[in-house]
């Protein structure tokens, strides 16, 4: 029998093992992401028909409403969207900055001072299909163009403050108003007091270190996003703003690059937002990758990508109608009327323990007899590289994990038939296994992370499929630490050292939607199927209990496998409102 | 795999002595509701059928689970959920009838305080086989899980058949389903996996995001989505043994006493096993010194039985496989 010593040292180099590989597998995704996928993130409706983004800007006709029924976008409204909610900052460099507020008179002139600098969705929108049309002409991302984007969201306290108890007490979300540190245990976070994870451990946003005000601030440079964080903090200080917390976030370096800290790409699956920049032929906020004549085009922005109606993210605009996909329901009007065209922002430091991650899988694959990573990539559902475990059950594809348009193109219940894509220059087409059914979840297991979070076309506790477009959110985050997934032979130090994820989240209801996946989903071992917890990001707090399981098929059963570490723990965040631009200066400000 | 022999009752149940003639009777009713032939797919392919009659080989099972409270309450008053909550404990002197996802409770108050939830999935074709196969074992349960002053007249009718609308199982106590439309009933969910299988899209769906059966409830478009999806790959499903509907998870996660640390279990089951409950009680113990109402749910106070009923979920097994040669 081996010793016990000699067992650690084993899964010492068994884990080391498998971060190696990650390393390797992602130095075969970066030598073919040139071959795959060259057209995925290219704006076809510029590069194609070469209308430049500026011309698009000019030729929007404000007011006009698209046969579709998809909202179209005004000017109006698209200068008062903040950037990050639509269509989203998405820059290797992210900054948070957690304030409180020192005497409300002064937080007011500093916000008279910020609200110019607030990036709006019309700025961003533009300044992305400007990247996306270099890109496609030089034909390499090194685009040479950058950009620093600034974002800001209040609590419900804070809006309480700058406008009165009675602005903050009519937003109808609850758990807006409670606040994350009232909602904490509630998301299955430890009771325990001892526990790292326990809010009152938290960094931020605690019962004692409840954060006001949220700033992001985001770039594609380093130096640029230092300079303007220096601004920023100055004149933050100036009005007696105090800062509780900063936290730096960056994307992990090349070939890890859009990965999370256990090595596993992240972000993949968002909603595609419903509307229009303009009334013009193709002018969506979210491109649209499908042939019109495919009727799957009513359903998707790109193979996977569900079309979602803007009121799920964006107060006051037509909502997901959870029983029927095309026709919108009516707007929220549970807030105030100056909060129109915001979102709720919910943010959480996750801590991520990579090493007691890989350690459980390690030996948790060892005694089921199967491979390291497969048991890590079930888990996960999709492998280190993207690719779904659905379309590649037995092996990491690197280059379909790197290929937008084949990445999130699959379905659990039946087998999932190509789409049928526009020209994409360049593009040889889906050409990858495409995933079959797995109704039982034999091979994609119900408790895998991606479709516990994302059933697709799964019914779930909730009967419609489409009731799930109802829970869906817009994903923002950003690692933050040094990365250990991808480093050969990592030091002591370096496996010391702190890391998780700036968990971000934008929707227009944190109970139904952010809290909905995270308790209902995420942490129930039955909903949205029987089969265990969500083991990435899955928590169990019933009665103080920590103890997990997940129900791994194999040979035809099911095995229980309980897991007594955690390895994602919370260590911050909060409840904010992100409001449109107008109101910053506007009604908060004066 | 052989034939099944002989249905057990819900949960495996003894509420007779072994070898009781009862078992037989249930078997009929499930024999019954089940029928002799199966029921075939659209265009042929995939069928319902009867493990007592056709043989099956099973490949897998699929638990169809749902959300207790009502989803129409939630969706109706989207913004304000208060309001849904409201809604779901309200009814008439006879009728729980916005309780519509087989799963229907009723809480105890002392003092305006809710002092005890009570949550059911037993179905009204239990107890009245029952009360047709021995009527004073009825009442000697009524007593066991009610109220032991309850009389035989208590539930029944003038004729002397029982009454499922009995006082003591709806204004005063309750044991089983009464919720008519949709009913709550075996027979109804039955009836619903037997109808699923003959929805159209019987070969492949426009990716399934477009089913959309047409009630509101978690429930039925649950069944009828899953249903027809193993039958239209050509699978033959039934419901697993033992067939019925039950109680499979509860969640108090994040459920805090008055001096905010967790609560403990307080939950029984009288009738049912852990992860197949069918009668479930959620009541504090007398020693803790407060009530149910004084527990709050993420930090909000329980005032109403759906608080509760959110958290749970409600579970119908289903088994599938194909033709034994």
């Amino acid at each position: 029998m081996p010793s016990r010593r000699k067992d650690g040292k084993d899964l010492k180099q068994k884990v080391a093992k498998a971060l190696e590989n990650l390393w390797k597998a992602e130095g075969d995704v970066a030598r073919q992401e040139r071959f795959s996928a060259t057209g995925a993130n290219f704006g076809p409706q510029f590069a194609a028909k070469g209308v430049a983004p500026k011309d698009m800007a000019v030729r929007a006709e404000e007011g006009e409403v698209a046969a579709d029924g998809e909202p179209v976008f005004e000017e109006a409204v698209r200068k008062d969207v903040q950037g990050n909610i639509i269509p989203g900052f998405n820059k290797d460099y992210q900054h948070f900055l957690f304030y409180r507020i020192g005497t409300v008179k002064f937080t007011k002139k500093w916000l008279q001072w910020i609200a110019p600098l607030i990036s709006s969705m019309d700025e961003v929108l533009a300044f992305n299909r400007m990247y996306r049309s270099l890109r496609f002409r030089l034909g390499s991302k090194d685009v040479p163009i950058k950009a620093t984007w600034v974002n800001i969201a209040f609590s419900c306290e804070a809006i309480a403050a700058l406008t009165s108890k009675k602005d903050c007490l009519a937003f109808g979300d609850e758990s807006f108003r409670q606040g994350l540190a009232a909602r904490s245990e509630y998301l299955g976070d430890p009771t325990d007091r001892r526990a790292a994870g326990n809010k009152r451990n938290w960094v931020i946003g605690g019962p004692k270190n409840e954060a006001d005000i949220l700033v992001i601030v985001a770039s594609d440079d380093a130096k640029l996003l230092r300079d303007a964080l220096n601004v920023i903090k100055e004149k933050a200080e100036e009005h007696r703003l105090r800062l509780l917390f900063e936290q730096a976030g960056e994307t992990l370096p090349a070939p890890l690059r859009g990965h999370e800290h256990f090595g596993f790409k992240d972000g993949i699956s968002q909603p595609g937002v419903r509307g229009r920049v303009s009334a013009i032929a193709d002018d969506y906020i979210t491109p649209r990758y499908i042939q019109p004549t495919d009727p799957r085009s009513r359903l998707f922005a790109k193979p996977g990508q569900l079309l979602v109606w803007p009121g799920q993210f964006l107060l006051g605009m037509q909502r997901q109608n959870p029983e029927n996909l095309f026709t919108p329901a009516a707007a929220a009007s549970n807030f105030p009327k100056w909060a129109a065209s915001g979102s709720f922002l919910v943010c959480r430091r996750l801590q991520q323990d990579v090493k007691a991650f890989w350690e459980f899988v390690v030996a948790t694959a060892t005694s089921l007899g199967v491979p390291a990573q497969k048991f890590a990539s079930m888990l996960v559902g999709r492998w280190p590289s993207g690719a779904p475990v659905a379309r590649t059950p037995n092996a990491d594809v690197p280059a379909l994990g790197a290929d937008d348009l084949a990445s999130n193109h699959f379905l659990f219940d039946d087998d999932t038939r190509p789409s049928n894509l526009i020209p994409i220059s360049g593009y040889p087409g889906d050409t990858y296994s495409q995933a079959r059914a797995d109704m039982l979840g034999l091979v994609c297991p119900h408790f895998a992370h991606v479709r516990k979070v994302n059933p697709r076309d799964s019914t779930t506790d909730l009967g419609k499929v489409a009731d799930s477009l109802i829970r869906m959110i817009l994903r923002r985050g950003i690692p933050f630490g040094p990365a250990v997934a991808g480093v050969k032979d990592p030091s002591a130090s370096l496996w010391k050292k702190e890391r998780g994820l700036m968990f971000v989240s934008y929707q227009s209801s944190i109970e139904d939607q952010f809290e909905f996946i995270t308790r209902r989903w995420s942490n129930s071992v039955a909903q949205p199927n029987v089969g265990g917890h969500d083991p990435i990001i899955g928590q169990e707090g019933s009665q103080g209990s920590r103890e997990r399981f997940i129900d791994f098929p194999a040979g035809g059963k099911s095995v229980r496998v309980t897991i007594k570490t955690e390895w994602v723990i919370p260590t911050g965040g909060g409840y904010f409102f992100s409001p449109p631009i107008g109101a910053i200066a506007g009604v908060l400000g004066s | 795999m052989p034939l099944l022999t002989q249905f057990d009752t819900p949960g495996s149940l003894r509420d007779f002595p072994a070898g009781s003639a009862f078992y037989g009777r249930w078997h009929d009713v499930i024999n019954g509701m089940l029928g002799a032939t199966p029921t075939p797919g659209s265009g042929g392919v995939g069928e319902l059928y009867n493990p007592h009659v056709t043989n099956v080989n099973v490949v897998g099972e699929r638990l169809l689970v749902w959300m207790g409270f009502p989803r129409g309450l939630l969706l109706a008053n989207r913004d304000n959920r208060q309001q849904a909550f409201e809604l779901g404990d309200k009814r008439s002197a006879t009728e729980r009838n916005t309780q519509v996802e087989y799963l229907e409770w009723q809480m105890t108050k002392e003092g305006g305080k809710i002092k005890k939830v009570t949550f059911v999935t037993e179905t009204p074709e239990y107890w009245q086989t029952m009360f047709t196969f021995d009527r004073n074992r009825v009442l000697s349960l009524y007593r066991e899980l009610v109220n032991p002053s309850i009389t035989m007249a208590d539930i029944t009718d003038a004729g002397g058949s029982y009454n499922p609308l009995n006082a003591w199982n709806t204004t005063k106590g309750i044991v089983h389903y009464i919720v008519v439309s949709p009913a709550n009933t075996l027979s109804a969910a039955i009836g619903l996996a037997k109808d699923s299988v003959t929805l159209g899209r019987a070969t492949h769906a426009q990716d399934n995001y477009e089913l959309s059966p047409g009630a509101q409830t978690s429930a039925d478009p649950r069944v009828q989505t899953d249903v027809n999806m193993l039958a239209r790959k050509g699978l033959s499903v039934t419901g697993r043994e033992p067939i019925g509907l039950y109680m499979v998870a509860w969640d108090d996660t994040g459920w805090t006493k008055p001096d905010g640390s967790p609560v403990g279990n307080y939950w029984r089951i009288p009738r049912g096993r852990p992860g197949a409950a069918l009668r479930l009680e959620y009541e504090v113990p007398a020693s803790e010194g407060f009530f149910v109402s004084d527990i709050r749910i993420g930090g909000r106070p329980i005032t109403h039985g759906g608080h509760l009923a959110e958290h749970v979920t409600v579970m119908l097994g289903g088994i599938a496989g194909t033709r034994a040669a």
